[in-house]
């Protein structure tokens, strides 16, 4: 029986990277959203802000509908 | 549902009373693959195994309840009892998921072919009080560790300390238990202090809710994958009984009785909650922050996912305390590296303690029938004797946030505030630093 250190880095490497990149998109998007709604609540526009917020959101939220497709067998 | 009604259902009416009649000479030959006959004292014992098994199951989701709901949980993402309602639906829902049940359940650790279903009760025997007493001490630990533990400990009872393949135990147990915590506690303090550094001036108010979503979400993700790799467990077990006792031909799948009955199983469990361990996980190692919280979930889920489909099998429990901790240290609070500790010698315990009540269980399970009757009340003893030492100082879905301690013995509290404990009353509210309880003025 052998120790697939392979297996053992890529799955090092892949959780850290998903985890970060998940955790930026996820602050980003509520920093932005936060930003805008201070912008609006003092009577400035912050359209373009918000989209961009709720973009990264859905983004964040991709990652979490690709987690369901990976744990439900079904899918693949 | 039509196979139990044909196979089990019918006989199981004169057993009792036939069981009762057969018992003098009940010390027939044991149950081998090749050699079994489905007679009432085998049925008996398969009957036996699978009521074990569904308890097993029970225990593993009260003590995983834990590792996806902790977190939100602590930081109030969820409420409680909202949070096990959700844990619990998911693992129902991911257990029904799984369709393909391991081949196996010696994970590689000894030669299947020698496994005996006598074998196979003492293991869950083994991993069932393991679960309930760490469960006591408010100890996350591996119940797939536990199972292993306890199968290795009956079939070295049985076939000798030869037949177990201890490379196997080094490269899926021992390394396995040092690197998900390195892994999981790396990502998740990257992720904490990522998330404190790009959110540090946006007002609490707007990024907790956010935070929360997240939260939520990954811990549901948690929750579901549970339920497909952990319900199969014990459905792999059942279905390989009742194959074993000819009541289900070789190579076929797990009946849809069995994927209810297991997917409920651990649905109740997690829905009781295991909130001592709930304690541990959410108070007791560190105190968690709702964006802490939410990066500390991200990275549960990431590496649990990565790690179940890139072929380097990690523990959901030791992935979940990592990240805990992890997201501690990235956010430079204060962690309780005692509790830590004890958390890891409880997991390096796991597989040799487990096996220890396996093994034990499995000189009792060889002497037939009575052997296993006298097992059957001797679990029944210890978890009321277990349950009973855990009402001293109970932990509920009511308390469970209050404190960050999981207390056992009457010995650990003053004696004189016992059983008028004023903490079960009010507790105190823990601010950062730990509060000093007013033991002097009743011992005064």
């Amino acid at each position: 029986m052998h120790i697939d250190w392979a297996a053992l880095g890529v799955v090092t490497v892949v959780s850290i990277t998903t985890s970060v990149i998940f955790t930026i998109l996820l602050a980003t998007g509520i920093r932005l959203v936060s930003v805008a709604k201070i912008k609006s609540n003092e009577g400035g526009s912050g359209t373009a802000i918000v989209s961009a917020g709720y973009t990264l959101l859905g983004i964040a939220g991709l990652l979490v509908l690709y987690g369901i497709y990976l744990i439900v067998p079904q899918l693949h | 549902m039509s196979q139990i009604d044909i196979t089990i259902g019918s006989p199981i009416v004169h057993l009792a009373a036939r069981v009762l009649a057969s018992l003098p000479g009940a010390h027939r030959h044991h149950a081998t693959r090749s050699g079994w006959e489905t007679d009432v004292t085998e049925l008996f014992v398969v009957i036996t195994v699978i009521a074990v098994a569904l308890i097993f199951d029970f225990t593993n989701g009260f003590h995983d309840s834990a590792n996806a709901m902790a977190g939100p949980v602590a930081t109030g993402a969820l409420r409680p009892r909202t949070a096990v309602i959700l844990g619990a639906l998911l693992n129902v829902v991911g257990a029904c998921l799984s369709t393909e049940v391991a081949k196996t359940i010696s994970g590689g650790f000894f030669d299947d072919a020698l496994i005996t279903v006598p074998m196979i009760l003492a293991g869950l025997l083994g991993a069932i009080i393991w679960n309930l007493m760490t469960w006591l001490f408010g100890l996350p630990s591996s119940s797939s560790h536990a199972l292993f533990g306890g199968l290795i400990g009956a079939v070295v009872v049985g076939a000798g300390l030869a037949s177990v393949n201890g490379w196997v135990i080094v490269s899926k147990v021992l390394l396995p238990a040092i690197v998900a915590p390195l892994v999981a506690g790396i990502a998740a303090a990257w992720a904490t202090r990522l998330a404190y550094r790009i959110t540090r001036k946006t007002p609490s108010v707007h990024s907790n809710t956010g935070f929360r979503y997240g939260q939520a979400f990954t811990a549901s993700m948690v929750a579901l994958a549970h339920g497909t790799s952990d319900g199969q467990k014990t459905m792999g077990v059942i279905t390989l009984v009742l194959i074993a006792a000819n009541l289900q031909a070789s190579g076929t799948g797990p009946q849809l009785w069995v994927i209810i009955a297991a997917g409920i199983a651990i649905g109740l469990g997690t829905y009781s909650g295991g909130w001592r361990i709930m304690r541990t996980m959410g108070k007791g190692i560190v105190e968690i922050e709702t964006p802490q919280g939410a990066a500390s979930g991200a990275a549960t889920s990431a590496t649990i996912l990565a790690s179940a489909h890139l072929g380097f099998g990690l523990s959901t429990t030791h992935v979940s305390t990592g990240s805990i901790l992890g997201s501690g240290v990235g956010r430079g609070a204060e962690v309780r590296w005692s509790v830590a500790s004890r958390m890891v010698f409880a997991w390096l315990l796991t597989l040799p303690g487990a096996g220890l009540v396996g093994g034990l269980a499995a000189l009792l399970a060889d002497q037939g029938v009575v052997g296993v009757i006298a097992l059957i009340v001797l679990l029944a003893g210890v978890c009321l004797v277990i349950y009973a030492l855990s009402r001293r100082h109970r932990i509920t879905h009511a308390n469970v946030t209050d404190s960050h301690e999981v207390l056992v013995l009457a010995a650990a509290a003053p004696p004189s505030t016992y059983p008028d404990d004023p903490r079960l009353e009010t507790p105190p509210k823990l601010k950062k630093k730990k509060v000093k309880r007013p033991k002097e003025k009743s011992a005064a």
